[in-house]
């Protein structure tokens, strides 16, 4: 074979295969976002800060044990799901649409209150944050850094990725299941569908909300040790993946969790391959050029859910 | 207020029942009694305030200051006027809502299943959707399917059973015609009045006054907020709930 072609080729596997698996790991982190829109009608602005914070969480455990990264999950999943779920349950719900009518405020109000709210918050965390840590830029050390899985002589494949990508379908196919097989998750979905009809079915919504929200909380938990282990990342970092999820949510569609995964895939390999073919910089660019086609010619996104 | 059916003990009991939404009134000291086991109708004109007086049974006008009410509702002896919507269904009461509103989302089965949410339902939920399903045969060949594909017909079936789904002593329709051909509409009725005999009372809200005389063994006319005339349709006469029904002051007590 002649060799240019065949180093094209070469680079074009590896970036798919890359693509593919950052994908995965962009869909973790867009997937809470989804769901908490999905449900709630709320963006939460500190969707983002949350990931951080459960960095630093999994940061803080390795410090008095030291384990590997991973067995942090078992502590940080249930921490987030519990600060997921208060955070609805006592603060978000307090200012959700139906409580400000309740409350005599314009619908109006209620749209724009968790937004607020969850600015705020975003910035109290990151505050928060930079009291307990200080600004020094951290990673979550763990052993497959450095270590790949060899596919062929020439295609590679980070371990760390492979896991990541793996845990990510993982998590996607466990919520897939839980939302279409167990009466909670179908007490989500009916409160996403119709949140003025779903307590006829006896379905208490401010619970609801709360719970998932602790979910959507709980992966982005995920999503953060993944992060920490990945990459560096300082207090003020949360925005960063708020802009991942906002991309992969508005190429894959609100609502679905194919559309979740497909959305990161593609963000994720237009964005390595872009960076393969025109440098690092050109990264950022090419996924936010994909971003602005979809919303020119799709803006539903590419598997929205027909309403 | 009088009790219509002396011969059996009253399920639901509304009293004085006044709703608001925020400054506005919609009704004014509504009471009435619905007998165990029975058909009761209510009609009136569009704004008479038929389906805010069902929204207030069920809890949904327990919001605050955009909507409220004033007066009490009695379920089996039980004051239900300020529980949350879940609760009163916890109780044995739901309703079908105006323009069906069924989780467009999902199929035909698992609007059925979320209508078996409560607890105390899940424990029988094959049971229940079996009975639904022999009740309305043409869902059961269709659970799979989407309920946004389905025709306004079978879409007010999976409403009226996904209703079922939580046991309930008490269901409220409202409207179940709307938008419906008057075939389809035989056949639902011919359907209500087999869930009636199965013992689940029924209250009906109805544009078409003729039909709901025809169904039910009682009736309150509704007039702009107030009740003006109600007792058993066949006594009551055709006559007379017309003109109770476009308030012609015939009896001196309308508008």
């Amino acid at each position: 074979m002649n060799e240019d072609l065949y180093w094209t080729l070469v680079d074009i596997a590896n970036g798919l295969l890359s693509g593919v698996m950052l994908g995965g790991y962009y869909a973790i982190i867009a997937i809470g976002l989804a769901l908490t829109f999905g449900v709630m009608r709320m963006v939460n602005l500190a969707h983002g800060d949350m990931l951080v914070l459960a960095a630093y969480l999994a940061v803080l455990v390795l410090q008095f044990v030291p384990i590997s990264p991973f067995i942090t999950l078992a502590l940080v999943i249930p921490v987030m799901f519990g600060v997921g779920y208060a955070l609805q349950r006592f603060l978000l719900n307090a200012i959700s649409v139906q409580s400000m009518e309740r409350k005599g405020m314009s619908a109006g109000f209620g749209l724009m209150s968790p937004i607020l709210v969850t600015f705020g918050l975003s910035i109290v965390i990151a505050h928060a944050l930079l009291g307990g840590f200080a600004s020094d830029a951290r990673i979550i050390r763990n052993a497959l850094s450095y270590s790949a899985v060899r596919l062929t002589e020439d295609l590679n494949l980070s371990t760390l990725r492979l896991i990541f990508f793996v845990i990510a379908v993982a998590i996607l196919v466990a919520l897939h299941l839980f939302l279409r097989r167990t009466h909670a998750g179908r007490a989500i979905r009916a409160s996403a569908d119709d949140a003025e009809i779903a307590p006829l079915m006896g379905i208490a919504t401010p619970k609801i909300n709360a719970l998932a929200s602790g979910i959507a909380i709980a992966i982005a938990g995920v999503a953060g040790v993944m992060v920490g282990m990945s990459r560096t990342f300082q207090p003020f970092d949360g925005p960063v993946f708020l802009l991942v999820a906002f991309g992969v949510v508005i190429v894959g569609g609100l609502g679905s969790i194919v559309g979740s995964l497909v959305g990161g895939v593609l963000l994720g390999i237009t964005q390595v391959l872009a960076g393969t073919y025109f440098g690092p910089s050109a990264q950022l660019v090419a996924g936010y050029i994909l971003i602005l086609f979809v919303l020119a010619v799709r803006p539903q996104g590419l598997f929205a859910r027909r309403r | 207020m009088s009790i219509s059916a002396p011969e059996q003990p009253a399920l639901l009991t509304v009293k004085g029942l006044s709703a608001y939404y925020g400054e506005s009134r919609a009704l004014y000291g509504v009471g009435f009694a619905v007998g165990k086991g029975t058909i009761h109708s209510i009609v009136g004109a569009n704004g008479a305030g038929k389906s805010t007086l069902l929204r207030a049974i069920v809890g949904m006008m327990n919001r605050g200051r955009a909507a409220h009410t004033a007066g009490s509702i009695e379920f089996k002896g039980r004051r239900i006027d300020a529980l949350p919507t879940e609760e009163i269904v916890g109780l044995g009461v739901t309703m079908v809502p105006e323009g069906r509103r069924l989780f467009a989302s999902m199929s035909v089965e698992e609007n059925l299943v979320c209508g078996a949410f409560l607890p105390r339902c899940r424990g029988t939920l094959g049971e229940t959707l079996e009975d639904v399903y022999s009740l309305f045969p043409r869902l059961a060949d269709r659970r799979q399917q989407p309920v946004s594909q389905m025709s306004g017909g079978e879409q007010q079936m999976v409403a009226i059973g996904r209703a079922l789904m939580s046991s309930p002593e008490l269901i409220l329709l409202d409207e179940l015609s709307l938008g419906l051909a008057p075939i389809v509409v035989d056949q639902i009725y011919e359907r209500i009045a087999a869930i009636n005999a199965r013992g689940v009372t029924c209250i009906v809200i109805e544009q078409d006054t003729e039909r709901a005389m025809r169904v039910a063994g009682a009736v309150s006319v509704l007039l702009e907020g107030r009740v003006v005339l109600e007792g058993d349709p066949d006594e009551l006469g055709r006559d007379r709930v017309s003109a109770a029904y476009f308030g012609i002051d015939s009896e001196g007590q309308g508008g």
